[in-house]
C-alpha cells in the first residue's frame, strides 16, 4: 500500500481532528495559540515515540506489552548515569537506548527462536523489566540529574525527537526493502516466507527497533520529569497501541503506517488538552475521552468502506 | 512413610506448643513495594521487628486487593500470630480483615482503612493533610486568590479525604476560589501535562497549586518553572518524599506535608506484638501530619 493511499484512507481521522480542533478553538481562546499547540505536541512526544516503535511490531502481526515497563527501566538506567559532573550527557542517553534495544532484542529472539506467542513473551518482559527497574533503583526514584540531561525533555527538544523518529520511520517503512518486508510478513507470513523473505530476521528487527524507541522514550520521560521513576510508564503500552490502532494500523498486521500513528497520537493529545482546558470534571473526562476515540475511529472506518 | 511424616509433624507441633517462648511471627501484606512511601513503611517495620525479636513474613500485594486477600488467606493457613494489613482498597480489601478475625488471628491495619474495623489501626488522618496544605496556601495568600487542585486517582481513600480536608479550608475562606480541579493520577508526568494545560487556559490567574501528593506537586513545579511562572505561584504537596524535601531545601517547592512512614511502620509492629502478648494497646493510633517548609526543614532531611 503506498503512502498516499494510507493518508487518504485516514481522511476520516483528519476530519475528526479538524472538527475537534475547530470546536476547541471556538470554545476556548487559549486552544489555538502557538504555545498551546506546541504544548500538545510536546505532551504527545513520549506516547508518539512509543507508538511509532510499536507500529513496527503491530505491522508484523505481533504485539508489545512491555513498553511501559521498558520506559521505567530505561529511564532508571539513564538517570543512574546522569548525575551532575559524572559522565558526558551522551552516556546516559546511549545506555538508556541500549537497555531498551537489548530488551527488545530479547523479546524478538524469544518470539522467533523460542516460538512463544508475542503476547506472552512481552507480558513476561513487562514484569521482568519492571522488576529490573526496581532492583536497579532500590525502589526509589533516581533524581539529582544534570542540567544537560534535563535539556533533552524540555522546550522543543522532545518535539524534534518525535519528528525525527516519525520521518525516519515513515521513509523506512514506506520505501526501503526491509520496511516493505515488514508489511509482507504481517500481511501473509507464509507467502512472505515462500517469496524468500527471512521472516524471523524481519520480526527480530521489528521488536528490536520497538525496544530502542522505548529506550529513547524512557530517556525523554526521565529528563522531562527530572527523575528516573521505577514505577513510571504504567499503562503506556496501551496508550501507544491505542494511538497506532486509532491511526488505522491493523492489529493483525500488514496494513497501516506511521502517518496514521502520528494522527492517532495527536488525536489523543488534543482530547486530553481540550478536556483540561475546558476543566471537564475528572469523573466525566474518562467517559468523554472513550466516546470521542471510538467515535473518531468509527467515522474513519466508515469512510474507508464507502 | 506417611505415618512417620505425620508423627514427626505432630511431634513438631507439640514441640511448638510446649516451648511457650516461641518466636512471634507476623504476616505482613503491603499495598505496593514499588512505591517509595510503602518502602519506607516496610523498612521501619523490619527495624522494629528486629528490635522486638519477632519474625515478619512480607508479601507485596502489588496494588491488587484480590491478591491481598489471598495473601491473608495463606497467612491464616500458616497460623501466623498476627497479621498487618496495608490495604489496597477500602472495600475490596475488607474481606481480608473479615477472614482474619473469623480465624481468630488479630489483624492491624496500617496507613489506610478498610470498611470492616480491624483489631487495631495505625495510620494518619488523610483529611488532616489536605487541611494543613490548603491552610498553608490560605495563609500565604492572605485568604484571597485563585487556587487549583490536583487529585490523586479518583475514588481512592487518600484522594477522597485529602479533597475533603482541602475543601473544609476552602469553605472557611470565601476569598479563596477553586479555579479548577482535575486528576493527575498521583503521577508526575501526568501532573506536568495538566499544569501545562492549566497554564494555557488560566495562566496568570493561578496563584497557588495544591497537589494531593508530592509526585504531582513536583510535576506542577516543573511545568511552572519552564513557563517562568514559579515566582508567582505557590505550590504545596503531601508526603514529604525525598525529592520534594530537596525541592523545599532549594527554595523551589513551597511546602509539603510530612506523613510519618517510619512512625506508622514501627507503630504497627509494636501494636501487633502487644496484642499477641496480651498487653494493653490502643485500638486507634493516629500519627500526626506535619507541615514542612524551608523554616523547619532540617528535622525532616535525614
Amino acid at each position: 500500500m503506498n503512502s498516499l493511499k494510507v493518508w487518504l484512507s485516514r481522511f476520516g481521522l483528519v476530519i475528526a481532528l479538524v472538527v475537534i480542533g475547530a470546536t476547541m478553538a471556538v470554545v476556548h481562546p487559549a486552544f489555538l495559540t502557538w504555545p498551546n499547540l506546541l504544548n500538545v505536541v510536546r505532551q504527545i512526544s513520549i506516547n508518539g515515540i512509543l507508538a511509532v516503535g510499536v507500529t513496527y511490531v503491530l505491522l508484523t502481526g505481533g504485539v508489545d506489552l512491555s513498553l511501559g515497563s521498558l520506559v521505567a527501566l530505561t529511564g532508571v538506567v539513564a538517570a543512574s548515569f546522569a548525575h551532575p559532573g559524572e559522565y558526558p550527557v551522551f552516556v546516559p542517553v546511549l545506555l538508556g537506548v541500549l537497555a531498551g534495544t537489548a530488551c527488545g532484542a530479547v523479546n524478538g529472539l524469544v518470539v522467533t527462536k523460542g516460538r512463544v506467542a508475542p503476547f506472552i513473551v512481552t507480558l513476561g518482559m513487562m514484569t521482568v523489566a519492571r522488576g529490573l527497574a526496581l532492583v536497579i533503583s532500590g525502589g526509589r526514584p533516581v533524581s539529582n540529574l544534570s542540567e544537560e540531561f534535563k535539556w533533552i525533555g524540555n522546550g522543543p527538544v522532545p518535539i524534534l525527537i518525535l519528528v525525527a523518529v516519525a520521518i525516519v520511520s515513515w521513509v523506512f517503512l514506506a520505501n526501503l526493502k526491509l520496511g516493505r518486508h515488514i508489511y509482507a510478513v504481517g500481511g501473509n507470513e507464509n507467502a512472505a516466507r515462500a517469496s524468500g523473505i527471512n521472516v524471523e530476521r524481519v520480526k527480530l528487527f521489528a521488536y528490536t527497533v520497538c525496544g530502542s524507541l522505548a529506550g529513547l522514550a524512557g530517556v525523554v520521560l526521565a529528563s522531562r520529569i527530572t527523575t528516573g521513576q521505577p514505577n513510571a510508564g504504567a499503562g503506556y503500552e496501551l496508550d501507544a497501541i491505542a494511538a497506532v490502532v486509532i491511526g488505522g494500523t491493523s492489529l493483525s498486521g500488514g496494513v497501516g503506517g506511521v502517518g496514521g500513528t502520528i494522527l492517532g497520537a495527536l488525536l489523543m493529545g488534543v482530547i486530553n488538552n481540550g478536556l483540561d482546558l475546558l476543566n471537564v470534571s475528572p469523573y466525566y473526562q474518562a467517559i468523554v475521552k472513550g466516546i470521542i476515540i471510538v467515535g473518531a475511529v468509527w467515522l474513519d472506518r466508515r469512510k474507508e468502506k464507502s | 512413610m506417611k505415618r512417620i511424616i505425620a508423627l514427626v509433624f505432630v511431634l513438631a507441633l507439640c514441640g511448638c506448643e510446649q516451648s511457650g517462648e516461641k518466636r512471634i511471627t507476623i504476616g505482613v501484606t503491603l499495598l505496593n513495594l514499588s512505591n517509595e512511601f510503602i518502602v519506607m513503611i516496610h523498612q521501619a517495620m523490619e527495624a522494629k521487628a528486629k528490635e522486638l525479636g519477632v519474625k515478619l513474613i512480607i508479601n507485596d500485594a502489588q496494588r491488587s486487593a484480590e491478591r491481598q486477600v489471598q495473601q491473608v488467606e495463606s497467612f491464616i493457613a500458616q497460623r501466623v500470630d498476627a497479621i498487618i494489613l496495608n490495604p489496597c482498597e477500602v472495600e475490596a480489601s475488607a474481606p481480608a480483615v473479615d477472614k482474619a478475625l473469623a480465624a481468630g488471628i488479630p489483624i492491624v491495619n496500617v496507613n489506610s482503612e478498610t470498611r470492616t474495623a480491624p483489631t487495631a489501626f495505625v495510620g494518619s488522618r488523610d483529611e488532616e493533610s489536605g487541611r494543613i496544605a490548603m491552610d498553608y496556601l490560605a495563609k500565604r495568600l492572605n485568604s484571597q486568590g485563585n487556587v487549583v487542585m490536583m487529585h490523586g486517582f479518583m475514588g481512592q481513600a487518600a484522594q477522597i479525604k485529602r479533597d475533603q480536608g482541602a475543601r473544609e479550608i476552602l469553605a472557611k475562606n470565601p476569598g479563596l476560589k477553586l479555579l479548577a480541579d482535575q486528576t493527575g493520577e498521583w503521577d508526575r508526568a501526568k501532573a506536568m501535562s495538566l499544569m501545562e494545560n492549566w497554564i494555557q487556559s488560566l495562566g496568570p490567574k493561578i496563584k497557588a497549586v495544591f497537589a494531593q501528593n508530592d509526585e504531582m506537586a513536583m510535576g506542577a513545579l516543573l511545568a511552572l518553572e519552564q513557563a517562568k511562572m514559579k515566582d508567582k505561584v505557590i505550590v504545596a504537596g503531601v508526603d514529604a518524599i525525598a525529592d520534594a524535601l530537596q525541592a523545599v531545601k532549594a527554595g523551589r517547592l513551597d511546602a509539603t506535608v510530612f506523613q510519618d512512614a517510619r512512625g506508622q511502620g514501627s507503630g504497627a509492629v509494636d501494636v501487633a506484638v502487644k496484642i499477641v502478648k496480651k498487653q494493653p494497646y490502643e485500638k486507634q493510633v493516629f500519627i500526626p501530619f506535619q507541615l514542612v517548609t524551608k523554616e523547619n526543614l532540617g528535622q525532616y532531611l535525614k
